[in-house]
């Protein structure tokens, strides 16, 4: 908690504000500034450090300032720009950026809605998430296979330490259309380079297991050794002989990870200590249910106790994925987009250098997007690996040094022997013939993000609900799309009958019903006399076969409990029957 | 069209030879041609890789997938990969891949015992067969052979232990990258450039200058006796046009031309070490013959007639 007495002497006012989190900026204090004798400097930037930081906030040289405060200060951005009536002088410009948008680099000169996406996008990126990464128990943890540092950084990276646990890599892209794959945001990619290890991604998965120790009767759950033979034995393989899946072992759908059984009775009469053999268990196997067709590993296997000091046993299954048609992948500008195709290297353009992109962009995500800060990004990146050094795009950080400016890029890439604009002469894979125009070609710090296909994607022809025979409901039950009241009524004015009578009943729940034409109301199929009976009439002289959803037979059944049936024959004239 | 005979018999010479690197002319031959070679060599040149690992110990920080991966990017020497078969088409086997014509095995035996940490490389990779061991890097490249250990598979620390089985296979690059050859395959078309010598005359020694300083690479230079605007390095100039422009801008067009010859190529190929850079070549169009032979092969067979029918009387313009 922290109060703040704030006054604003021009309108009278003294607030008490309280508040529980409160963003500031750090900023000198130009009084205080004056008197900041190089002495003082120095021995800041000194690595014994007489003077830290904090001896100079609380010192008076360097105030922090909220929101409300910064509204009555007069703040100048450089120390040159102060005059006479300045209160504060900002240390540096880029600090006004917290995390996230430090990491964009030249966020200056991108429109600013796409600062505020990448923001966002950020957290979704895969990368190293910390140093002890391996021996943590998260409940889903993305990370990436080799994680590299952004050639183009910031001061703000180094700050946060986002140049030592980084969260994307540096990938060479050609700024060009190519095979149509790569319409709305669709990037294409090359197969050689996911062959060797960009985007490959780890996903650990948490699966818990609870050893219930103490029912209501005293007695408790059980961790089997595994059967080795016999019917079952073979979903078991994977079981070391404590019952529990070991490290190291694949993983397939529908395996057992821990062999369990539970007392069939829990409650009632306290079972004694001695007499816990005699009673009867039921088994609680846990079975794995991951991706059909991909090979899975148990990763760990670790014990601890739940809030009700039960034993908790969790499992942690790992999964090694190279990216596929459909993975989204970022770069720093808010630039978002699937993989659309994968194409083989050999048919990727390259330059008579060599070098050949490791995904290329469609150019029509520029102009729209106005990231500009992408394209000195890429310009500067390239200007990196042809020299050797990291160049800085720190937000606002030209004047102060902090990011290099493009006439300086240009003219090491002159130097390195590129075209002082980026782009390259390239040759098609395919043809060999050189491409008609220039490509703007260079590396461009790309982040995975989290959202996999494989975990996203659904269809279905699964399981149906009991009650209905329609498929199940939502993804998670392997269950169908629905086709709406909204959707059927698009079918319906379009004219698509057929389509409607496809979706709403063959793929859904097709039955057949015995009607009587007499009465109109439904009958049933007599196996011992092979024909339609009807139930009222006690014959079988009038009795149709229709088809029909069996929802609404069952809407049927409902109705004529209710004693307000449906009388069939009503629509005798409308349907042929 | 038939009896017309396109034919045309490229000559090759070589410029630069070693034994990851080759630098070589193609001449009277075309894109088509180049491209095809190129294509070959990345793509379809075979090599042997680590296609199948067995871990049986792994207490290091990388898990089995990452170390296994790493190891199949691992070059291994391929001279014997064009005479090897594939597995899936080797009779002498049953398909585990076990066997002397078709596959390698490996051994990884590794532990840290002391406090320093341990790097397991390649060199660290046992082979049961001599002639496809891991690729030495030490005496092409100049490397003080203490200090170079191979490639880094994994770093061990104090207790940690790395101990596995590995079957190298062979395979080719379209399949997988590990069996590429090729580090780098390229070409481009050998430029023609001519100098308006009597235009050049008209500029002064500055603007000669800043013109040939325009070109990002030196492709032009001024001869210090004669003041004259020389071609040094012709292959220097990557068709960037700004010499081009620069004189455009000066105000003499044409102070330069500059062609691209479109059948003559320069390829650069660099190799990773599995096969040496002047065997792929030869690889390659030991390669693209057969492929060749293929097409020709099926040309005249019933069931090529079958597939292509069509397609061939719309080309006879049917």
């Amino acid at each position: 908690m922290m109060i703040r007495l704030l006054t604003m002497s021009r309108m009278r006012i003294f607030e008490v504000l309280r508040l529980l989190v409160l963003g500031c900026n750090s900023l000198a204090f130009v009084k205080g500034l004056t008197t900041l004798t190089q002495y003082k400097i120095e021995k800041l930037t000194s690595l014994d450090g007489i003077h830290t930081f904090q001896d100079f906030v609380r010192g008076g040289l360097i105030e922090y300032l909220d929101v409300n405060e910064q509204n009555n200060a007069l703040i100048a951005l450089y120390e040159g720009e102060a005059t006479s009536e300045t209160t504060h002088i900002e240390i540096e410009p880029f600090t006004i950026l917290g995390v996230c948008a430090g990491l964009i680099p030249y966020p200056h000169h991108n429109q600013s809605p796409r600062n505020t996406y990448q923001c966002a996008m950020g957290k979704q990126a895969m990368g190293s998430i910390a140093y002890n990464q391996f021996s943590r128990m998260d409940s889903v943890l993305y990370l990436l296979l080799y994680p590299q540092r952004p050639l183009l950084t910031t001061r703000t990276i180094e700050l946060v330490g986002y140049d030592k646990l980084g969260a994307g890599q540096n990938a060479t892209v050609a700024v060009m259309s190519y095979s149509g794959y790569d319409i709305e945001d669709a990037i294409v990619m090359n197969k050689s380079s996911l062959d060797r290890g960009f985007g490959r991604c780890i996903v650990m998965k948490s699966y818990t297991a609870i050893y219930q120790k103490n029912y209501e009767n005293g007695t408790s759950d059980r961790v089997l050794r595994p059967q080795r033979t016999g019917p079952g034995s073979e979903r078991m393989q994977i079981l070391d002989d404590d019952g529990l899946a070991a490290p190291g072992e694949i993983i397939k759908p529908n395996d057992i990870y821990i062999n369990k059984e539970s007392p069939i009775h829990t409650t009632g009469q306290r079972v004694p200590a001695d007499g816990q053999q005699d009673i009867g268990y039921k088994p609680a196997k846990q079975t794995f249910k991951g991706p059909e067709g991909e090979s899975c590993v148990v990763d760990r296997v670790a014990f601890c106790s739940d809030k009700s000091e039960n034993l908790c046993i969790k499992f942690i299954i790992r999964h090694t994925r190279r990216p596929e048609v459909g993975d989204k992948f970022s770069s720093r500008h808010g630039q978002k987009g699937v993989c659309g195709t994968i194409i083989q290297q050999e048919d990727f353009p390259f330059s008579e250098t060599g070098i050949c992109p490791d995904l290329i962009m469609n150019p029509h995500g520029f102009p729209s997007r106005m990231t500009i800060g992408k394209m000195i990004e890429l310009l500067g990146g390239k200007a990196g690996v042809s020299c050797g050094r990291f160049y800085y795009g720190s937000a606002f950080g030209e004047a102060s040094g902090h990011a290099d400016r493009v006439e300086a890029i240009s003219e090491t890439l002159v130097k390195r022997g590129f075209s002082y604009n980026g782009k390259d002469f390239l040759y098609s894979g395919i043809t060999g013939c050189p491409l008609q125009a220039y490509i703007f070609m260079g590396p461009i710090y790309y982040q995975k993000l989290k959202h996999m296909v494989r975990f996203s994607s659904h269809y279905s022809s699964g399981p149906r609900v009991m009650l209905t025979r329609q498929p199940t409901e939502g993804r998670a039950g392997n269950g169908g799309l629905r086709v709406g009241e909204m959707e059927r009524d698009c079918l319906i004015s379009y004219g698509a009958s057929l389509l409607i009578f496809e979706r709403l009943m063959i793929s859904s729940d097709p039955f057949e019903v015995q009607v009587c034409r007499k009465c109109g109301l439904l009958g049933y199929f007599s196996h011992m006399l092979k024909r339609g009976i009807c139930s009222s009439c006690s014959n079988g002289d009038n009795i149709s076969m229709i088809k029909l959803p069996y929802a609404c037979k069952l809407l049927f059944q409902k109705r004529a409990s209710f004693e307000n049936p449906f009388y069939l024959n009503e629509f005798m004239d409308t349907f042929d029957w | 069209m038939e009896g017309v005979s396109y034919q045309r018999f490229p000559k090759v010479k070589i410029r630069e030879l070693k034994d990851d690197y080759a630098k070589f002319e193609l001449r009277d031959t075309d894109a088509s041609m180049a491209n095809a070679l190129r294509r070959v060599m990345i793509a379809e040149v075979p090599t042997i890789a680590i296609d199948l690992v067995e871990i049986e110990v792994n207490s290091s920080v990388l898990n089995d997938e990452f170390i296994a991966h790493r190891l199949g990017l691992i070059p291994l020497t391929s001279e014997r990969a064009m005479s090897m078969r594939f597995s899936r088409d080797c009779d002498a086997c049953d398909g585990d891949g076990q066997c002397e014509f078709c596959s390698v095995e490996f051994h990884l035996r590794a532990k840290c015992m002391t406090d320093q940490t341990l790097d397991v490389t390649s060199k660290d990779l046992y082979s049961s067969d001599h002639t496809v061991v891991p690729v030495d890097f030490t005496d092409s490249a100049g490397y003080d052979s203490s200090e170079q250990r191979g490639i880094i598979i994994v770093k061990l620390r104090r207790g940690q232990e790395l101990r596995l089985r590995a079957i190298a296979r062979k395979g080719i690059g379209k399949d997988h990258a590990k069996w590429s050859p090729a580090a780098t395959v390229t070409f481009m078309y050998e430029p023609e450039i001519h100098i308006n010598e009597d235009m050049m005359e008209t500029l002064t020694l500055e603007e000669k200058q800043s013109f040939v300083e325009s070109s990002p690479t030196r492709v032009f230079d001024i001869d210090p006796n004669t003041q004259q605007v020389v071609v040094v390095d012709p292959e220097a100039y990557t068709y960037d046009d700004e010499v081009l422009k620069k004189a455009e801008a000066m105000g003499k067009p044409g102070l330069v031309e500059i062609y691209a010859k479109e059948d003559s190529f320069i390829f650069t190929v660099e190799s990773t070490g599995a096969i040496k850079a002047s065997q792929l070549v030869l690889n390659a169009i030991e390669v693209l013959k057969q492929k060749l032979d293929a097409v020709r092969l099926s040309e005249d067979t019933v069931e090529a007639d079958d597939q292509f029918g069509e397609l061939g009387a719309h080309m006879r313009g049917g």
